[in-house]
């Protein structure tokens, strides 16, 4: 009976067909529609600044270091001291990723002491030549007043508010590891203006009460 | 117990081990595997015991003792624990200690990455600090030199530094001041760390404290690709690694060499490879255009090069090849003599001694002999000045007690630690010999220094003016000693390899003499054809050219208008020959150049070159050479090749593989050698069975230029305005003032005072402010060589002085 049971087989695998075929969809139609990222999503980078504007990033290619796809190129220079660019003695004055090579691990995020890089929501970045395709501080760097620069307009695949969406997703504890700290919100989110909101399941803050995402 | 007589035996950890007797225990401990944490202690200085982090447990009558290791010799049956929980908890808390007041500025600082108090706190540290008040702050870096900023918040107070200034480099420059909690390190006021080996600090500090200006920000640790090399910037050639990031290099640190360098560096050394990023290198083939230059392609400036040397017939002659590698100055070699014809050559400028000397003179002092010598005789250059490095090993040795006797015509870096100064007028030279090896009068006590024991004599020119000769015959007088060895000196980068490599009229690769019947057929059937005859070196090749005898010179990395004795003599002859040039910069020499072609300089090039001592080491590459420069081998390759002939140079292994078959001092060299463990720090070439026989060396020469007129005494000083320190920012601004140093009382003779400006006439005439100097022999005006403003002096005896007067005074 065991040929019987062979030409039955296949029948099984058509009933799994079957039963999908009337569960709910999960397709979306990209790009007229778009699925609600997770906040940790690792899209974009931009480089942050502080409230009063200097640039966070000190240039000290810690990100670069650790960059497993050795992606990213920074030179530090000493600060003008009259006109600091970042708090401290050194500031990045070069600034690039290749977004080609990058593979969106964020361990340039983890690494970074003054989370000045952090990643956003948006992953967007076709382009149509080598060059262009490395970001360089111009697009990076955010404006004084914390609005992200990107390359292209906004359109149907960019979606510009997704530049401000994502958080400092790696600081689940205060800057000094202590888990005393936890819940106090010590790190700023990417390119947002004002107060930041504290990440989720701190704080008090669930994913109820957590309005971006 | 410890069978051999030199060992003692002790527990460490609980394992027996044999160590050396007397050695310090840190030292002996991390030699036998177990590595005990440490700031302040470094191999080559005197244990202080400042920062406590080498805390062990001892056994004593008394029962178990925290102790420093780096301050405790061990003894036979010492009984050591280096992680028992009473050292651990030591060791946490002088990390906790040292941290209370350390900035972390670690993202921002030069040493993160590469940091000893990093790396320690990590492996050894408590991982949490109680102290949570308001640190201590001082105003972040302070230029404590040209070279060198000071982070006082940084430092740990470990002392390195001050020790090093002080026990090393003998000037103390740098020094703790105030007290307690206030310590902190700086310079006397007004007085900036000016010492030739300020860079030395940066590397030993344990910390971000001192850390190097021209380096500051430029990279981090993890991008840097090293590989080790050795500084061509004089001829001791110590070991460093050469460190580059985004393919320029911009970081030159000692690497511990124990036969030369021991660690150490000039900031010479170490902040030369600024001149390779220089804006106006030369990286295209330049052909020369009305009063400039025009870039052409390597096909069209080989061409027109080979078309004029063919031309000319055997009327070339060659100059250079010191700066170079021996693969370089080989092809060289063999490219003048067997694909030109020409047997006019000369690696060096008539600026150092004669080649056969240099080369092969017999029995040669290693550097190392220096440590056991008992007495070591030093007539020739300020080795502070000239090569620094060697200054420091001869310094060691005689503060450990072998008595030194320096002779020159005024105070040098070692007249500290001299037993026996002396110094003459120049030009009296020969006389104060015959003098000296008499031991007549006050030289008598000299004389007996030198008549026991082992001896060193370190023999070069004290200045430019005096001549080579006065070496030779300093040797002779060495040799009639008990048991001497002789050291010649000269400066310039490889030239010793250059000798070897046969860049001498006089000699043929391997130290064999020109006229050795045997060598020559051996050449000849390789390299095709060999000229006949001596023929004539630097001085009566640019006369040759000057007068239009010789028709085209080959000139490689070498710059005469600034290096010969006689500049207006180098600027006839390079005016009126055809000049190829491979450089690396248009200087004052290849501006006369009809054809420039880029060479590929340190770092960019692989290839061996040979130190003063015959000391065989290897550079290896780490950068691409910029633009279209390409190393000089495979540019006389090409050129070779447009003459129609074949070189076969087509790899630097083999040319030197050819080279070590051809040059029989290199006889069973393999270029894989040097990066074994056995080559590492080099290989020193045999002298026995292939010296030259070596020209009359005169004993009592009549060598005296006795003139009523100032002699001169023209020396050369680290930072002059050479081809490597102008292009060098950071080096360049340390250039001494040009000046014409006298004596108080002949200046009193002259009626000027510090200040005046005097006209001195020598081969040409310049005009230099004076300086007073009381440590000038009297009857002599010193006058630092290859400066801007001196360079159109000339190397002459002597020379007349004018007192320029203001007019109206
Ligand atoms: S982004 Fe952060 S890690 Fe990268 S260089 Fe700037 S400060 Fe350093
Ligand atoms: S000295 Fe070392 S520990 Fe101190 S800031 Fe620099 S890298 Fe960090
Ligand atoms: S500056 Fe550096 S080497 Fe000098 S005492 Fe301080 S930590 Fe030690
Ligand atoms: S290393 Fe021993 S006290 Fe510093």
């Amino acid at each position: 009976m065991s040929w019987f049971a062979g030409l039955l087989g296949p029948w099984r695998g058509f009933a799994v067909t079957l039963r999908q075929m009337f569960r709910p969809k999960v397709t979306t139609q990209y790009p007229e529609e778009k699925r609600v990222k997770p906040q940790r999503f690792h899209g974009r980078h931009v480089l942050n600044r502080y409230p009063d504007g200097m640039e966070k990033c000190i240039g000290c290619e810690l990100c670069a270091g650790v960059c497993p796809a050795r992606c990213i190129y920074v030179r530090g220079a000493d600060n003008p001291p009259e006109d600091p660019v970042s708090p401290g003695e050194r500031f990045g004055y070069v600034y690039e990723i290749n977004m080609l090579r990058c593979i969106f691990c964020a361990l340039c995020v983890e690494a970074c002491p003054t989370e000045a890089i952090t990643m956003t929501h948006l992953f967007e970045m076709s382009v149509t030549s080598r060059e262009d395709a490395i970001y360089t501080k111009d697009e990076l760097l955010v404006e004084p007043d914390g609005t992200p620069r990107h390359p292209q307009p906004e359109g149907p695949l960019v979606d510009l508010d997704e530049l401000r969406r994502g958080h400092g997703w790696l600081r689940a504890t205060a800057p000094s590891g202590r888990a005393a700290y936890e819940g106090i919100v010590a790190w700023t989110p990417s390119a947002t203006y004002g107060e930041p909101p504290p990440e989720r399941g701190q704080a008090g803050v669930t994913d109820e009460t957590d309005g971006e995402s | 117990m410890a069978d051999a007589p030199d060992q003692v035996s002790i527990t460490l950890d609980g394992r027996v081990v044999e160590v050396p007797r007397g050695a310090l225990l840190i030292a002996a401990a991390i030699e036998a595997g177990t590595y005990i944490p440490h700031f302040c202690w470094h191999p080559r200085m005197k244990p202080v015991g400042m920062c406590r982090m080498c805390l062990v447990e001892i056994d004593t009558p008394r029962g178990k003792m925290l102790t420093t290791s780096c301050t405790t010799p061990v003894a036979d049956g010492m009984v050591v624990e280096t992680s028992s929980p009473v050292v651990k908890k030591a060791q946490e808390g002088v990390i906790e200690f040292l941290l209370i007041n350390h900035p972390l500025d670690c993202p921002v600082c030069d040493k993160g990455g590469e940091c000893p108090l990093q790396d320690q706190t990590l492996a050894y540290g408590p991982g949490d600090g109680r102290f949570v008040e308001e640190k201590r702050h001082y105003p972040k870096p302070i230029p404590i030199s040209d070279l060198v900023a000071l982070d006082r918040e940084r430092c740990i107070l470990c002392a390195r530094c001050t020790r090093f200034s002080e026990e090393i480099s003998g000037d103390p420059l740098i020094e703790f001041v105030d007290r307690g909690n206030h310590v902190e390190v700086n310079t006397f006021p007004n007085h900036p760390f000016t010492s030739y080996f300020s860079g030395n600090t940066v590397q030993i500090c344990p910390v971000g404290a001192l850390t190097a200006r021209p380096y500051r920000f430029r990279a981090r640790p993890w991008d840097l690709e090293a590989v080790e090399a050795v500084s061509t910037v004089d001829s001791v050639h110590s070991k460093v690694s050469l460190e580059a990031s985004m393919n320029e290099i911009v970081r030159i640190s000692g690497v511990d060499c124990d036969p030369t360098n021991q660690g150490w560096l000039s900031d010479k050394d170490r902040f030369v490879y600024e001149h390779l990023l220089a804006d106006d290198r030369v990286v295209v083939p330049l052909i020369a255009n009305g009063d400039g230059f025009r870039e052409a392609s390597w096909g069209e400036a080989v061409g027109l090069a080979a078309s004029r040397l063919a031309d000319l017939g055997g009327a070339v002659a060659g100059l250079g090849g010191a700066r170079s590698t021996n693969e370089d100055a080989y092809v060289f070699s063999r490219f003048l003599r067997g694909v030109v014809g020409t047997p006019h050559l000369d690696a060096q400028l008539d600026d150092g001694l004669a080649p056969e000397f240099a080369a092969a003179v017999e029995p040669r002092a290693l550097i190392d002999d220096l440590d056991d010598a008992d007495a070591i005789l030093l007539w020739g250059p300020d080795l502070k000045e000239e090569l620094p490095v060697l200054y420091l090993r001869v310094r060691k040795a005689a503060t450990a007690g072998a008595k030194l006797v320096v002779v020159h015509p005024r105070r040098t870096g070692l007249d500290d630690v001299a037993a026996h100064t002396i110094r003459y007028r120049p030009g009296e030279g020969p006389a104060l010999l015959r003098r000296l090896a008499a031991g007549e009068g006050d030289l008598a006590e000299a004389r007996d220094a030198l008549g026991a024991g082992k001896v060193v004599a370190l023999v070069g020119r004290p200045g430019l003016a005096e001549p080579a000769e006065l070496a030779e015959a300093v040797a002779a007088f060495a040799l009639t000693l008990d048991d001497a060895r002789i050291l010649p000196l000269v400066r310039r980068g490889n030239v010793f390899g250059a000798l070897d490599m046969g860049l001498a009229p006089t000699l043929l690769p391997g130290r064999v003499s020109v006229d050795d019947a045997e060598r020559r057929r051996a050449l000849a059937a390789r390299w095709g054809s060999l000229p006949d005859g001596v023929g004539m070196g630097a001085t009566d090749i640019l006369e040759a050219a000057a007068s239009g005898r010789i028709g085209a010179l080959v000139l490689l990395g070498v710059d005469p208008v600034r290096d010969h004795p006689r500049p207006d003599l180098a600027r006839r002859a390079l005016e009126r020959a055809f000049v190829v040039a491979l450089d690396l910069f248009v200087t004052d020499s290849t501006r006369h150049a009809d054809v420039v072609l880029p060479v590929a300089g340190l770092g960019e090039i692989q290839g061996t070159v040979t130190n003063l001592e015959g000391r065989v080491q290897k550079l290896n590459r780490v950068v691409p050479p910029p633009g279209q420069a390409r190393p000089a081998w495979s540019i006389l390759d090409d050129l070779a090749a447009a003459l129609g002939s074949e070189l076969e140079a087509d790899a630097v292994e083999k040319i030197f593989e050819e080279l070590a078959t051809l040059a029989p001092a290199y006889e069973g060299l393999t270029w894989d050698r040097f990066d074994w463990a056995e080559g590492r720090d080099g290989v020193v070439v045999p002298l026995e069975g292939v010296t030259p026989p070596l020209r009359h060396v005169p004993s009592d020469p009549g060598l005296a230029v006795v003139s009523e007129r100032p002699a001169l005494h023209l020396a050369r000083v680290l930072y002059d305005d050479g081809v490597l320190v102008r292009h060098c920012p950071s080096l360049a601004s340390l250039a001494p003032e040009a000046a014409a140093h006298l004596h108080p009382r002949d200046a009193s003779v002259l009626a000027v005072r510090e200040g005046d400006r005097v006209r001195l006439e020598g081969v040409g005439v310049v005009e230099l402010p004076v300086v007073l100097d009381p440590t000038l022999a009297e009857g002599t005006v010193y006058v630092p060589f290859n400066l801007a403003e001196t360079a159109a002096l000339g190397a002459v005896p002597s020379v007349r002085i004018d007192v320029v007067r203001e007019a109206g005074s």
